[in-house]
């Protein structure tokens, strides 16, 4: 591909009858010499040309009818956030899908090194420490998730201050709700399958809040901890609900909301 | 602020050429001054009696000139462009 050369404007000219410093007008000259050889700024201007050219060919947006683009492009990469987040549950499932392999959730007793360790705790100690690449696989895990945590949230953020929830999106902020609350169950039963101290006080405290509830206390603590106090029960539920339950639930209710945005095309600023 | 700092208008199609030209030069001799100085520490671990000055001083050096080159470069400026958002010759037009 050749251009031609649009760019007849005398600068040796130009640089002589300016008062420049001698080594301003060299840094000039010098610039100007590699330009005429390389010309790669003819080669940007064609792309930017390009660019332009194919924007023309768009469909106008309400943003750009109405002009707003000026007051509201610093929005536009908040819109990728949806996006991040499915990225980041991606990455999730994968690495998750892999940890399984060398994971048993047992709080059964066994020994690597710390008093009153489990099955479970030891487990992710030998990922950790024995196995190849494992202490990055975890690392992946542990990070996709809280990733994926602030990222809907940041999303929700970003739909709720562009309006983008209003009619006819209703029910798409209401299948986030429920994304962000499944999200965050996600993050509780994956944090209590490790079984380390961290785990089982946090472990505690969720049966605490349980029993709070007013009228059905008993009865959801039996049903999400396998009892009132923590034990294998409890770790197996945290397991199946993580490993089991959630993956094929979110992984729906995510295809419907996406399904949605698709459907009902993505929100013009309100 | 900037007053003290010089700036020369230049014909637009000559500020491509500086902004193009200055970024990419900085850009190479930065990197490269940065592999160089790796190459001579060891990426900083060798001892001190192994680094290799020469090389040392080269990357130190092209760094250094990259940074320059750049900075030099930031005085030459199109028609209508303001050197910092307070200068005079900028309205603001609510972007
Ligand atoms: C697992 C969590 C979630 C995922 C993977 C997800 C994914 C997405 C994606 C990819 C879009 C397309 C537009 C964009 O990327 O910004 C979108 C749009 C939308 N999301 Fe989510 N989202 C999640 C959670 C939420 C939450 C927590 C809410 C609010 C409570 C929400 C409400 C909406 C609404 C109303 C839209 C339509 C916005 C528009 O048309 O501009 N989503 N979502």
């Amino acid at each position: 591909m050749s251009i031609e050369r649009k760019d007849d404007h005398d600068h040796k000219a130009w640089i002589k009858e300016k008062d420049l410093t001698a080594i301003e007008s060299t840094f000039l000259t010098v610039l100007v010499w590699l330009d005429r050889r390389l010309r790669i700024v003819d080669y940007l201007e064609l792309l930017e040309t390009l660019y332009y050219r194919v924007n023309l060919q768009m469909p106008k947006s309400h943003t750009e009818q109405y002009n707003l683009d000026n007051k509201f492009w610093y929005w536009y990469p908040l819109y990728s956030l949806g996006f991040f987040s499915t990225l980041s549950y991606v990455v999730a499932a994968i690495s998750g899908a892999l940890l399984g392999f060398y994971y048993s959730p047992s709080a059964a007793a066994a020994t690597c090194g710390v008093d009153g360790s489990t099955v479970a705790y030891c487990a992710v100690a030998g990922i950790m420490t024995d196995l190849n690449f494992g202490f990055f696989l975890r690392s992946l895990h542990r990070w996709a998730a809280q990733v994926m945590t602030a990222a809907v949230f940041l999303h929700m953020l970003r739909v709720y201050f562009t309006g983008s929830y209003k009619e006819p999106r209703e029910v798409n902020w209401l299948i986030g709700i429920v994304l962000l609350s499944l999200t965050m169950v996600f993050g509780y039963t994956g944090y209590l399958l490790p079984w380390d101290q961290l785990a089982y006080w946090a472990g505690q405290i969720g049966v605490e809040m349980s029993l709070s509830i007013p009228l059905v206390g008993d009865w959801v603590a039996q049903l999400m901890f396998g009892g009132f106090s923590l034990g294998q029960a409890t770790l197996q539920r945290m397991y199946l609900l993580h490993v089991f339950l959630l993956p094929f639930v979110v992984t729906t209710v995510i295809a419907i909301h996406l399904g949605l945005v698709w459907m009902q095309g993505i929100a013009e600023p309100h | 602020m900037g007053d003290d700092s010089r700036s020369i208008v230049v014909p637009e199609r000559l500020y491509k050429t500086v902004t193009v030209f200055s970024t990419l030069f900085a850009i190479v001799t930065v990197v490269g001054g940065f592999v160089a100085l790796d190459a001579a520490t060891k990426s900083a671990s060798a001892k001190a009696s192994e680094v290799s000055v020469p090389f040392a001083v080269l990357g130190i050096g092209l760094i250094a000139a990259g940074g320059l080159v750049y900075a030099f470069a930031s005085r030459f400026r199109a028609r209508g462009m303001a050197t910092d958002k307070n200068s005079d010759d900028q309205q603001p037009n609510n972007g």
